[in-house]
């Protein structure tokens, strides 16, 4: 059930984020090695897809999208490789990064983001080790929940989503209606 | 389950799972170092697993090539190219068919091992980008079980083959190519007699003379389905082809029976696999033996071969049952609701198109540059469920075909697609522009291929409404390069992605292609206009069409117009806006479509030395285009011999200038500029692009030698100017590359 490729979406309170706002941002990240922790590569700009995933940084370990899907914009972090650890760990780490990303775009001024902590959505995209089903939720649950507590300081309610053939998803109900950098003290 | 291998099990053909489980073994041998990088790279490419920009390990920030700190080292996938940077995965769907559940699991793949996004190319592959290598086994068992196979996707090998996504349904077809593309894919996979070309080859089917879906005059081999005396069979064409220099296929049979069809193809690729080029790859398409050998020997020598040939029974064996390929609609036929509401009346008008079944139609799904999202893909393998099947097949435009669909539900299927934001109207139109990926992803884009057509693709669809039918029925196509991925010379209007020098900095610039032809298979290619910057396209194609607009003469189609008036009159319309503004003015200039950062490569300064040297190279250059230009006007008017001559001389001022450059005294003679250029710049590969090596040299060598454009007929003459414009643009690139090493040894 050990799966590394993880996904953490905040959503924007914001209704007027303008994607391709972000392309000139994300290059910049790169240039001035904004985590520097992470090797980013390069900026996929996918705003001509409606409800697709926006702008892409592309990195080595990570990928950090302003996601538009279902029409609502949102940080997407999805990591791809190179971290080792327990469940709990790798959902901390995900959550973190993903918080890490928000409070970054919202220290951009020319951006005029903010990001919502009420809500956040969970992803485990390896349908091999995670398929989206009742024992992975099974397995997931008390890590996204102490995670969720951990971050957001207010007791979640976690809901399965997607059918079989989409990713292994949750919607986590934080309670929380503190900012970002909140969060990010908290844990 | 601990893998996919143990997870499918069965659902793994036996043999390509054995195929994968090598390509796993191989991958293993070279993270051990026990394989060389060439060995290699040649593996991986022939499973469609493909290198992508910047997987060199540098990449310019805007001020400068950075290293990219992978962590796997000094570990390559291939030469210069690193072990751990993203590349892309080719898929080759035949004839562009698939099936709902192939959908599903593309999708899925798309959202584990790349970034949500699925992307149709203009030969009906799907194309999954930043895939890490490692990935690559597994993807390849996924789709494996699902009856994909990436196998020869890339590297020097028979490509994907496509035909049209009309087959089986279509009025106009002469009968379903469908069995026969399919035939000659399972035939030709692995056999050993493809395994040794010297480049890839391409096959396209098309059913019929007139329509332009199956595109086969530019392609390796094309078949053209044809009935004579109630016998099937097909028209066969080769050596077609785009590339730096477009061919125009030649016929190679007027009739080639059904049962000879197989067999005709193993002897083409005997022929080419034992007399192709194999040392240089810039003249090693099969297009070059053809015109070498001359189509008449060339047909002598198949025909040789084809005697030679030990009989097979998978020749004829398809044949037994040519219904297996066949589609079943799994709705009844029904008219389309007469009360249907404005905005879907709107979007049939182009996506729509009655099938041969009465009470069928065939939906286009208009992709924005051939991109669609995991999520979008599996809504869409529910909508074939439920309404079409699995008749889904990918487009040479990089739309979605959806067959099948009974008139009745087609009200339905639009709400579906609206609802999916997937409902865009216009497909076929001048706001369904394609193109290849370009500066994106590409290690050899020059421009922003993609970031224009996004730019032309959002300004037009404002216009759709509004847009004239004539305007509204262009087609327009681009390429980041000269290697023309996007198909750019068949278009109405055709861009071409090219960098001048400006002010000693670079600025993105397009050429332009005017009348290329879509239909009747790609009858006819353009020849460039001329360079424009980047970021006037968009005021370019207001100039081009509001030209073709105010001066037609009745209902005068763009070709017949630009036949009349000549591309002359173009180059003086598009005069005004081909000088860029000096970057202190607008610097927006100097960055490409989509991406911020300053065009130019490395910190270029203008030196002092350089300074003084750079209006003498530049003069020069210009006198190049110039004589060019007058050379196309020659080929317009019907003077071949003059046009021809005219190239070859363009290419010696160029020449001239670079050798000059270089300080070497040469006087104005053809004999001695191309003596001091073989000398100066070919043999110290100083003029050699960085992908194309000295592909560009060999055409001002090539032709000196063999004195081509002397006594030339209009399609040699045809062939020179495309060279010769493609050796000036090489002479920019190279004069640009000598810039920027004076500068940089000035700055030390």
């Amino acid at each position: 059930m050990h799966a590394t490729k993880l996904q953490v979406k905040l959503y924007a309170k914001t209704g007027q984020i303008e994607p391709d706002k972000l392309v000139p941002v994300f290059h910049e990240w790169i240039r001035t090695k904004k985590i520097p922790d992470e090797l980013l590569i390069d900026v996929a700009d996918y705003t001509h897809v409606p409800q697709g995933p926006g702008v892409v940084l592309i990195g080595h370990q990570s990928d950090y999208y302003l996601d538009v899907a279902d029409d609502r914009p949102g940080l997407l972090y999805s990591r791809k490789r190179g971290f080792e650890g327990d469940v709990q760990a790798g959902i901390d780490e995900a959550f973190r990064r993903a918080l890490n990303a928000c409070r970054l775009l919202e220290q951009e001024s020319r951006l005029g983001f903010e990001f919502a902590t009420d809500e956040v959505v969970f992803r485990v995209q390896d349908r091999l080790r995670a398929p989206n089903e009742d024992a992975t939720y099974d397995a997931y649950k008390p890590g996204l929940e102490r995670a969720a507590s951990a971050f957001f300081g207010a007791s979640p309610s976690l809901e399965r989503i997607g059918t079989a053939k989409e990713p292994f998803a949750v919607r986590i109900h934080t309670g929380s209606s503190g900012s970002v950098s909140d969060a990010l003290g908290r844990h | 389950m601990t893998s996919w291998k143990e997870q499918l099990g069965d659902r793994i053909p036996e043999q390509l799972g054995g195929e994968v489980d090598l390509f796993e073994g191989q991958i293993e041998l070279k993270k051990q170092g026990k394989l060389e990088d060439k060995i290699f790279a040649e593996t991986r490419l022939r499973r469609g697993v493909y290198g992508q920009r910047y997987d060199n390990g540098l990449r310019d920030d805007g001020t400068g090539q950075k290293p990219l700190a992978f962590p796997c080292g000094d570990l390559t996938k291939g030469p210069d190219t690193v072990w751990d940077a993203p590349g892309m995965m080719r898929i080759k769907i035949p004839f562009g068919k698939l099936t709902a559940e192939q959908l599903e699991v593309l999708s899925a793949l798309a959202e584990e091992t790349s970034d949500s996004i699925l992307h149709v190319t203009t030969r009906q592959d799907i194309q999954l980008h930043f895939v890490h290598i490692e990935d690559t086994p597994d993807m390849m068992r996924r789709l494996a079980a699902v009856g994909i196979t990436t196998r020869e996707a890339c590297g020097n090998s028979v490509r994907n083959v496509t035909a049209c996504e009309y087959a089986g349904v279509c009025r106009t077809q002469a009968f379903d190519v469908t069995p026969y593309a399919n035939a000659i894919t399972r035939f030709l996979l692995g056999h050993p007699d493809v395994q040794d070309f010297g480049r890839k080859f391409k096959i396209a089917f098309s059913g019929c003379e007139d329509n332009p879906c199956g595109l086969v005059t530019f392609h390796d081999l094309g078949a053209v389905a044809q009935v004579r005396d109630g016998k099937r069979g097909f028209r066969v064409v080769v050596g077609g082809g785009l590339g730096a220099v477009p061919v125009q296929a030649k016929v190679l049979s007027e009739f080639c029976p059904e049962e000879e069809l197989l067999p005709l193809a193993q002897a083409v690729s005997r022929v080419f696999a034992r007399l192709g080029e194999k040392q240089s790859r810039a003249r090693a398409r099969i297009k070059f033996l053809v015109q070498k050998l001359g189509i008449d020997e060339f047909k002598r020598l198949v025909a040789q071969e084809r005697e030679s040939l030990r009989p097979d029974a998978r020749w004829t064996a398809f044949l037994d049952d040519l219904h297996a390929t066949d589609e079943k609609p799994i709705r009844p036929a029904g008219a389309i609701p007469g009360d249907a509401s404005a905005d879907f009346q709107a979007w049939a008008k182009h996506n729509l198109r009655p099938q041969a079944q009465e009470g069928y139609y065939v939906a286009i799904v208009k992709l924005p540059l051939g991109d669609f999202t995991s999520t979008q893909g599996r809504a869409l393998a529910d909508l074939a469920r439920e309404l079409t099947g699995d008749s889904i097949r990918c487009t040479v435009e990089q739309n979605l075909a959806f067959r099948w669909l009974s008139g009745a539900d087609a009200v339905t299927f639009y709400q579906r697609l609206s609802a999916l934001n997937m409902a865009a109207a216009g497909a076929g139109t001048i706001t369904d522009m394609t193109s290849c990926p370009g500066t994106d992803t590409c290690k050899l884009g020059i421009s922003s291929s993609r970031g224009l057509t996004a730019e032309l693709r959002k300004r037009l669809s404002v216009l759709e409404s509004e847009l004239h039918p004539a305007v509204e029925a262009l087609r327009m196509k681009a390429s980041g390069c000269f290697n023309s991925c996007g198909q750019h010379h068949a278009a109405d209007i055709g861009f071409t992605g090219v960098s001048r020098q400006v002010g000693g900095r670079k600025v993105p610039h397009f050429n332009i292609v005017l009348g290329g032809q879509w239909t009747e298979n790609a009858k006819s290619y353009g020849l460039v206009v001329g360079a424009v910057p980047s970021k006037n396209i968009p005021k370019a194609v207001e100039l081009i069409t509001q030209h073709y607009l105010a001066h037609r003469e009745g209902e005068e189609s763009f070709q017949a117009f630009i036949a009349r008036v000549g591309k002359k009159e173009f180059r003086k319309v598009l005069e005004p806006i081909q000088k860029p503004p000096a970057y202190e003015q607008d610097p927006s200039y100097y960055s490409d479509w989509g991406d911020p950062r300053e065009y130019t490569i490395g910190d270029i300064g203008v030196g002092e030395c350089a300074g003084e040297i750079v209006p003498f190279v530049e003069f020069g250059l210009q006198e190049a285009e110039q004589q060019l230009h007058e050379a196309q006007d020659a080929l317009e008017a019907g003077h071949a011999a003059t046009a021809a001559a005219g190239g070859f001389n363009a290419m010696v001022t160029a020449a001239k200038a670079l050798v000059r450059h270089l300080e070497v005294q040469v006087n104005d003679d053809a004999e001695d500029v191309v003596a001091n250029f073989k000398t100066h710049l070919d043999d110290t590969e100083i003029f050699h692009d960085p992908f194309a090596k000295g592909k560009f040299a060999t055409y001002l060598l090539t032709m000196h030698q063999e004195e081509s454009y002397k006594h030339a007929d209009a399609e040699t003459a045809h062939r020179t100017l495309d060279e010769a414009q493609l050796f000036i643009e090489a002479a920019h690139a190279c004069y640009q590359r000598l810039t920027q090493a004076a500068a940089a040894a000035a700055a030390e």
